[in-house]
């Protein structure tokens, strides 16, 4: 039996960074999808880029069995150790065997490619971020379905992982988990000395927790008067005429809300307007064509504009917003009891829940179910 | 000194004007119908009329101007059908009420038809103005 002592193998920030990872994605998952939650989506995803853009740099000038160098293995190497697993003799590694370290190269690949899709879809299908202004809805569009496709992928890997990580705890009778947390491991013979880094896993900590707080703050300086809106997007044409003739009975929607040929219907047979009558005069109803029809969802103003457009078939011209697959998809989660409300009383009453819904606007997170 | 007090008188005669051209818009009004030999107006019999119910044959429901204004004129009310808050309609509560001819007539014509279910008569518009104009 060979002697066998306690030495620290991974440092603080190593340690740190991974665990960190670990909450950021949960937290992005978790609220992916949902409008309402897309600014913790977007809080957290930016903590796992920079995080990952530490590691970047802390596999190059951190400690010893942090650094990437370290265990870069062949894809050789990968197999003859995949191959032993299944007989006896394992070889036992101190940091990463070959299979947790292609893990974790891949996991990093597609967590930067993650994160940066992340970045070009904020900027073309929210028009927020960095980005906002320089990518179109349209671009966007394929970095959409790339987003979620890297991120599934990462699940996947992620899963595997974990399996890794149980297997070869059980082969090597060795608590790898509980090592990533406490950072020490029981070696035989002679391993590298690692330093903690306490100073560099403090800044680490500080950063991310004050983000964090900074993130969170406009929450809780949120009045009724001055809800919360973390997202603002730029301020679409308004009409005086359009809001006195079309916002009495209910919001004045706007126009970008249904395509140009469901506004002409809708003028069209302005006499039974849902059982009401709009008794506009000649000139006024031009007017308010005009602006519809220059406004309209074809315009893609929007990202509500840009996907009730695609959401419409050509053929098609509904007078409902709420008829639209992209808004009912949208609304599909909540509950009936909810639009039965003293406050909501019907779904086209969009101000109960949109800040924003008289600047025609409908940002993410600007939204909320009243007495929720 | 001298140019406070004229700035003042002129605030004031202005507010004075402008507080004219306000209650204007009933008065033009009901100045037409008495021209279509309506009248006198009666706030009471106006009140009345307000208050009622009238059956709607369609949907079966009791409807009446209430059911969107609500039972208090100085608070605000509910547009049955979408849920959207109708600012209060007592001028008392609200100084931009009853003051635009054009508005007042559209919303008497629609609000009668859809309520009553047929236009009112200049008679009974007179009514409905002379209760409101006095809340
Ligand atoms: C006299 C009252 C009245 C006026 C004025 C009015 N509407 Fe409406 N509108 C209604 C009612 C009632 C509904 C149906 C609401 C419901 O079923 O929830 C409706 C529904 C709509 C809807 C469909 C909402 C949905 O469910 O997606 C649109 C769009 C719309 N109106 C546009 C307009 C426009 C544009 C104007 C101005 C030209 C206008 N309305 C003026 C009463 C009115
Ligand atoms: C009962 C509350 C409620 C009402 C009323 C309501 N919405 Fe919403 N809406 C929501 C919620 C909650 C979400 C977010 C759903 C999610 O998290 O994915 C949402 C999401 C949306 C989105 C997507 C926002 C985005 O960028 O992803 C649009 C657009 C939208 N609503 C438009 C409307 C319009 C137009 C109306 C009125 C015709 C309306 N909503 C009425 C609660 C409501
Ligand atoms: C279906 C809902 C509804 C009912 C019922 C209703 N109203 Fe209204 N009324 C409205 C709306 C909506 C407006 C215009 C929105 C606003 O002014 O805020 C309005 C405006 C008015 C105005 C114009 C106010 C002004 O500022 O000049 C008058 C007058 C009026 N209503 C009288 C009546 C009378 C009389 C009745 C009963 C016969 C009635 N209303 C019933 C919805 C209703």
């Amino acid at each position: 039996m060979i002697a066998r002592k306690k030495v620290r193998v991974w440092d603080l920030p190593t340690r740190l960074f991974h665990w960190l990872l670990v909450m950021a994605f949960v937290l992005a998952w978790v609220t992916h999808g949902e409008s309402r939650h897309l600014d913790v989506h977007v809080i957290s995803g930016y903590t796992f880029f920079a995080l990952l853009i530490f590691r970047l740099v802390w596999g190059v000038v951190g400690s010893h069995y942090a650094r990437f160098s370290e265990f870069s293995y062949t894809p050789k190497e990968l197999f003859s150790y995949l191959r032993s697993l299944s007989g006896n003799g394992v070889k036992h590694y101190i940091g990463h065997n070959p299979a947790g370290a292609w893990a974790i190269f891949v996991l990093l690949t597609l967590g930067l490619l993650l994160a940066i899709s992340g970045v070009i879809v904020l900027g073309g299908e929210e028009q927020q971020g960095i980005l906002a202004g320089y990518v179109s809805f349209d671009q966007s569009a394929p970095f959409s379905a790339l987003h979620e496709t890297v991120a599934w992928a990462m699940v996947v890997l992620i899963v595997i992982h974990i399996c890794g990580v149980i297997v070869e705890s059980v082969l090597h009778r060795e608590n790898l988990v509980g090592a990533m947390f406490r950072g020490s491991k029981w070696v035989a013979g002679s391993s590298a000395q690692i330093p903690a880094h306490q100073l560099v896993a403090s800044v680490i900590f500080i950063s991310v927790i004050a983000w964090g707080g900074l993130s969170l703050n406009t929450y809780l300086a949120a009045t009724d008067e001055h809800p919360y809106q973390p997202f603002k997007g730029p301020a679409l044409a308004m009409n005086e005429l359009w809001n006195e003739e079309c916002g009495a009975c209910h919001l004045a929607f706007h126009p970008s809300l249904l395509p140009a040929r469901s506004w002409q219907y809708l003028f069209e047979q302005q006499d039974h307007h849902f059982q009401e009558e709009l008794m506009l005069d000649d000139e006024t109803l031009n007017e308010l064509l005009q602006y519809a029809l220059n406004n309209s969802a074809e315009q893609k103003k929007t990202e509500a504009a840009w996907k009730i457009n695609r959401a419409i078939g050509r053929d098609e011209r509904p007078l409902r917003i709420t008829a639209v697959s992209y808004w009912k998809d949208k609304h599909s989660t909540i509950p009936d009891i909810t639009w039965q409300q003293e406050s909501v009383q019907s779904k086209a009453n969009c101000g109960a829940c949109h800040y924003d819904a008289e600047q025609g606007t409908f940002q993410d997170a600007a939204m909320r179910i009243p007495n929720e | 000194m001298n140019k406070i007090i004229l700035i003042i008188i002129v605030s004031v005669s202005s507010s004075l004007i402008n507080g004219q051209v306000n209650a204007g818009g009933v008065e033009t009004l009901q100045s037409t119908y008495l021209e279509q030999g309506a009248g006198p107006f009666s706030a009471s019999a106006g009140e009345t009329m307000w208050r009622k119910q009238y059956l709607d044959k369609k949907s079966g429901k009791q409807r009446s101007c209430q059911t969107c204004h609500g039972r208090d004129l100085t608070k605000a009310g509910k547009h049955v059908r979408t849920g959207k808050v109708i600012e209060p309609l007592a001028p008392s509560a609200n100084s931009e009420r009853l003051t635009k001819v054009k508005f007042i007539k559209k919303w008497l014509k629609r609000n009668c038809k859809w309520t009553i279910g047929r236009e009112c008569s200049a008679q009974e518009k007179g009514n409905f103005l002379a209760y409101l104009k006095g809340l």
